[in-house]
């Protein structure tokens, strides 16, 4: 290890973060064991074990209190700790700096759901990393797949020469949920008749398709969290938008000219394994075909015919390989997923996949996709004026927000005021947790510049609300949340 | 050729048309022969003096023949007149003679001149006139003057006619002259007014340059299908039957089709021409409907079935019955008799739904043909119920299927729209009821008759003052309702299809094959604004749950693909998804708020436990129905002091005179003894 670059040691003094094994490295001398990932990389082992050291210790003694959940955080004076355990006794911890000048003002919940984000889509990419240990004891293949994915993942966070983790300018905004496009009726239906020839595309191989709209999700038979999990890969790396910026994410531009993070790593623990590392998170390699599929070079080249490989990808419940297909047309992007076990011809059988679904679908594709164009209304569509919100449904992964656009003209002080009462209904929640019930919540604040900031929570949704042009009363707040609610929501934070 | 094997009746033999036996026998001694009055639908058979008469419509071999007199004399030709008040007869060349039923009253009408030939004529129920004579020079239109017991005459068209052909259905006379006959006029005598046709030829082909061919009447048919009227003309060298259609302001050709034998007859059963291959015994089925040319089946031969058992040898009536199927003798009459002169056999020709739907796989172009029957409705209506539940069963490919649903759902909707569906109406038991049958043909096409191209809609209606005749006439349909379309409302097709196909299919994959099917009849039912009922939705969720698809069932639910129903929320709150998925669940429940209905919501609130929202919301909604002690119980048992107090306060406030209930001192007694009352 200690691979890293002096512009990144500079850049990330005020993040570190690692993950750790407490199987491992039990013995006196073998610590170094223990450690499967460590950010910033190049920093000397005795600060990386001390580091660590600190949280097992933490977490040792919170866990004669608490077996079950462990400790959480750990709020020092000058940083962070966000705990997260991953899998069982593999642990996640990222710690962060605070500082009330900068921006650096977290909200734990935001920064562990960063935390599961990139262990989901690690999963969903490379296994579990029990399950890669246990393979390979050694744990050196482990944690060349861990640095790379990481660091790839990490990439998109570089701003400059520093990272722009989630702090509360992102309050309006609910990493590991899927957005969805709102249709009507007679769209959804076309929508689902198009996924129904999707299906006889894929005969009986009983594959799974996801469709999206921009970056919305449209439709999926996938469970709520392979669902997840694939919309944020793919809004972050294969929709139209990402496409065309040149294959990198929004920030791409600030970025230019920085060296990629993870590349020369890369380069170098492959050539130390012997392995090739799959890089499914790499910037830029993603490219539309002219058939309308998706290519990447990502899992490597056919030997002989340079066609790519097809990617593959595993499912978080059932645990199934499955192939990874992508097809897009204008907007709309259609990803399917087929069992590798049912594709005995392999590649073969998925060009013949993607025969059919040129030949029996490409119409209705067409329609859906002019249909749903029709009916969009741009990336403001989802915009109310007056308020700035957040709608979570945490029953089915969703949420919807004001535009990142709108979001921005708040001022600091609510969206502090927001970031904290967020804070609070986390804090809320998670006591709940213990006895499983969805208690109804409701936080109505006046920061102060006098905007009125409100949550409202019940049966597993959410709601979030920041008006700042309101007037003085509290039952005027209280009336335009009834209103928004019965207007946008069903109702369903109509409390009486 | 012997056709004995067929006596047995059964629908296992080919053959898509039959007729059934026994006929009915027009047979009267001393006949001088027969004639159908098709304005009437009767059957003549004149004797010297007397005149004969078997009501065709509605057709029954029972039916007794009535007799009327007249005097002695040849008879060249007969007609009622459309009220049954007048009798014609033509006596000669020149002369008709009238005879007025009720009094016995005569008078006769004569040609002018000697050489000025009558031709025939037709009774009409056109405005103008009520009799139509028609000369080698011409017609003669003439009104009935009963005060004066005479003819007037109103109008004549001058023009040489060789011969002429008329259908009282179509009320067109056809006027061919010519050399070889293939000239004609046309005009059609309805009671929207006289329409005179343009000029026009047919086309003969010649076998060489100087044998010119001359086309006879019997070459000529009028036929009407689908309210649009069309003329069939053999070419006998060509081997071809032309068509043409008749518009208001145009006679159009529309196409050939092969003929295979030298002699052609045509019958129309229900829309459906027949045409007969009389040389070869054979008939060709054609559903013009969507200008196709494509027969609708293969040749086959016409059905006797009915013949008792054991008559081959024994009864001679049945064995010559089927040993002249196509005889010489026998007279296609219009749209769908059959007459054999020798016997004096009236034959009704019937479609054989069954075997026709039987003999294609082609199972969507099947539904298409059954949904435009009318005539045996029921019939075809069962069919196509059978129909997809068998290739739902047999699994056939999805697409097939689709289509097949699409069919379905779009005729039922055109039968909405053209307002000719109506729910089954209930008829007074089916013993032979009196139905004016002469009231009943000429409402059949006397709106113009000549269609515009896209006037059909009107005629399919029509067409079905008929239909309740069909029915009390097949006795067999002792049904108290009377379908009277074939197309299949979404319900039905529920009931019948559906749900019994769901029965049988239990496994994995089927759920979701009849979901994908389920899904392609909401998309269809919503392109053409049909609405579903709840019932499919239920099914729908249903199956989902079986498949544990319960992401997708949200969606389904929140895009409204599923229409929110009562029926439907009891399904997620209570069905086979709910059990494993409290997010299906919730669907439920929000589905009912959505609903309003707000006695269950709050019902189900309590039930939850969150009997405090619960109250809110019954609050807010002016929810009384819903019992004071379900809410008391629920806060009892959630042992919570406070809340049973709010909860007490609640209705002590709300609901006037509960403190002194029996309930409100049992929940105070309660309270009092929760242990941490007072405590804090």
């Amino acid at each position: 290890m200690g691979l890293s670059s002096a512009a990144i040691t500079t850049s990330s003094e005020a993040l570190k973060f690692c993950i750790f094994d407490l199987r491992r490295g039990q013995h006196e001398g073998e610590e170094l064991e223990k450690i499967l990932f460590f950010f910033p990389a190049d920093l000397p082992f005795p600060a990386q074990l001390s580091v660590i050291g600190l949280s097992e210790g933490l977490i040792t003694f919170t866990r004669i209190f608490s077996p079950e959940a462990a400790c959480e955080v750990i709020e020092a004076e000058l940083h962070s700790h966000v705990f997260f355990e991953a899998e069982p006794d593999i642990w996640m911890v990222m710690v962060v700096a605070k500082s009330k000048e900068t921006e650096a003002i977290w909200r734990i919940e935001a920064l562990r759901s960063v935390l599961k984000e990139i262990h989901s889509l690690f999963i969903m990419f490379h296994g579990s990393i029990r399950v890669l240990l246990d393979k390979e004891p050694g744990g050196g293949l482990t944690r060349s797949h861990l640095f790379t994915f990481i660091m790839d993942y990490l990439n998109d966070f570089l701003m400059g020469n520093k990272f722009v983790l989630p702090n509360f300018r992102d309050s309006l905004k609910q990493r590991g949920t899927v957005q969805m496009l709102t249709v009507g009726r007679e769209a959804a239906i076309e929508v689902q008749s198009l996924v129904g020839a999707l299906d006889s595309c894929m005969g009986h191989t009983s594959g799974y398709s996801v469709i999206l709209f921009q970056d919305l999700l449209v439709s999926t038979t996938l469970t709520p969290d392979d669902t997840t999990n694939l919309f944020s890969y793919a809004t972050s790396r294969l929709t139209p938008r990402v496409l065309s910026s040149g294959g990198s994410s929004t920030w791409s531009y600030l970025r230019k000219g920085n060296a990629e993070l993870a590349s020369r790593s890369a380069n170098i623990g492959s050539g130390l394994d012997g392995f090739r590392i799959v890089r499914p998170l790499q910037h830029g390699k993603w490219s539309k075909g002219k058939d309308g599929f998706l290519v990447t070079d990502i899992w490597g080249v056919e030997v002989g015919n340079l066609v790519p490989t097809t990617p593959t990808l595993w499912l978080q419940q059932t645990e199934h390989k499955m192939y990874l297909c992508a097809y897009q047309h204008k907007s709309l992007t259609i990803i399917l997923l087929i069992p590798v076990t049912s594709m005995l011809n392999g590649e073969e059988g998925i060009s013949m996949l993607k025969q059919q679904l040129l030949e029996n679908a490409s119409a209705k594709i067409v329609k859906v996709e002019e249909k749903l164009a029709k009916g969009w209304g741009g990336e403001n569509a989802y915009h109310v004026k007056g308020y700035r919100y957040l709608l979570v449904d945490g029953d089915r992964n969703i949420s919807r927000a004001s535009p990142p656009g709108k979001v921005t003209t708040l001022t600091k002080e609510s969206l502090l005021a927001i970031n904290k009462v967020r804070e609070d209904v986390d804090l809320e929640k998670s006591r709940g947790n213990g006895n499983n019930d969805e208690k109804d919540l409701e936080i109505c604040i006046r920061a102060k510049n006098n905007a009125w900031v409100i949550a409202r929570s019940t049966r597993g949704k959410e709601l979030y609300i920041v008006l700042e042009k309101a007037n003085e009363t509290l039952l005027y707040a209280s009336e335009a949340i009834e209103k928004f609610s019965d207007r946008y929501c069903n109702g369903a934070f109509s409390l009486d | 050729m012997s056709r004995n094997t067929s006596s047995s009746g059964g629908s296992g033999a080919l053959s898509h048309a039959y007729i059934h036996y026994p006929p009915l026998k027009c047979k009267n001694n001393g006949s001088i022969g027969l004639f159908y009055d098709d304005g009437n639908k009767l059957l003549i058979s004149p004797t010297s003096n007397q005149v004969v008469s078997w009501k065709t419509s509605p057709y029954t071999p029972q039916v007794a023949s009535t007799t009327d007199t007249i005097s002695e004399g040849p008879v060249l030709s007969i007609r009622y007149s459309l009220d049954l008040k007048l009798i014609a007869v033509q006596r000669s060349n020149n002369e008709v003679q009238f005879w007025v039923k009720e009094t016995g009253e005569t008078f006769s009408q004569k040609s002018k001149s000697e050489s000025d030939t009558i031709l025939g004529f037709f009774w009409t129920d056109c405005a103008v006139c009520d009799i139509v004579f028609v000369k080698t020079s011409g017609l003669d239109l003439y009104s009935y003057v009963p005060e004066l017991k005479s003819l007037e005459l109103i109008d004549s068209k001058k023009v040489n006619v060789s011969w002429y052909i008329y259908t009282h259905e179509s009320r067109l006379v056809l006027l061919a002259s010519g050399m070889q006959c293939k000239s004609f006029m046309g005009y059609q005598l309805s009671s929207a007014g006289i329409i005179r046709l343009p000029r026009f030829e047919m086309a003969m082909a010649k076998s060489d340059v100087n044998n010119k061919p001359v086309l006879s009447a019997e070459d000529v048919h009028i036929v009407t299908v689908y309210g649009r009227i069309y003329c069939l003309q053999v070419d006998r060298v060509a081997m071809l039957l032309h068509s043409y259609r008749f518009y208001r302001d145009a006679v159009i050709q529309q196409g050939s089709l092969p003929v295979y034998s030298s002699k052609i007859a045509v019958s129309v059963v229900d829309n459906v021409l027949l045409i007969h291959q009389v040389d070869a015994k054979v008939i060709i089925l054609y559903d013009i409907f969507a200008d196709s040319r494509t027969p609708v089946s293969a040749p086959l031969p016409l059905l006797i079935r009915g013949l008792p058992r054991g008559n081959i040898s024994s009864s001679q009536s049945a064995n010559d019955t089927s040993a002249n199927l196509y005889s010489d003798d026998w007279n296609f009459l219009v749209p769908d008799l059959v007459c054999d002169v020798s016997t004096g056999f009236l034959w009704k020709i019937h479609l054989d739904l069954e075997a026709i739907s039987a003999s294609s796989s082609e199972v969507p172009l099947v539904l298409e043909f059954l949904q435009r029957r009318k005539l045996e409705a029921k019939k075809a209506k069962d069919l196509c119920l059978e129909l997809l539940r068998s290739i739902m069963i047999e699994r056939r490919p999805l697409p097939v299927i689709f289509r097949a649903v699409n069919v379905l759902v779009t005729s039922f909707a055109y039968s909405l729209k053209t307002g000719s569906y109506s729910k089954s109406t209930p008829v007074n038991s089916s013993s032979g009821v009196p139905e004016n049958n002469s009231g009943n043909k000429p409402g059949e096409t006397s709106g113009g008759g000549f269609s515009t191209s896209d006037s059909e809609d009107n005629i399919n209606l029509k067409k079905e003052n008929g239909e309740n005749l069909m029915v009390s006439e097949d006795q067999q349909e002792s049904q108290s309702q009377v379908v009277t379309s074939a197309t299949i409302p979404p319900d039905e097709l529920y009931t019948f299809v559906f749900a019994s196909v769901e029965e049988e299919m239990s496994a994995f994959t089927d759920a979701s094959y009849l979901f994908s099917i389920l899904l392609e009849f909401i998309r269809s039912a919503n392109l053409e604004k049909i609405k579903v009922h709840p019932n499919i939705y239920v099914l729908a969720v249903r199956l989902l749950g079986r498949n544990e698809r319960y992401a997708e069932l949200g969606q389904f639910v929140l895009n409204k693909i599923i229409e929110p129903s009562k029926e439907v929320a009891l399904e997620l709150l209570e069905g086979v998804g709910s059990h494993n998925n409290i997010q299906t669940r919730k669907l439920g429940v929000d589905m009912l708020r959505q609903l309003s209905l707000h006695h269950d919501y709050v019902v189900l609130l309590v039930q939850d436990g969150c009997y405090l929202e619960a109250l809110r919301y019954a609050r807010k909604h002016k929810v009384s129905t819903v019992r004071p002690s379900l809410f008391l119980e629920a806060a009892y048992a959630s042992n919570e002091p406070q809340h049973l107090a709010a909860v007490l306060r609640f209705f002590g406030e709300f609901i006037p005179g509960f403190g002194t209930t029996s309930e409100h001192t049992t929940y105070i007694r309660a309270l009092a003894d929760m242990p941490s009352s007072i405590t804090v």
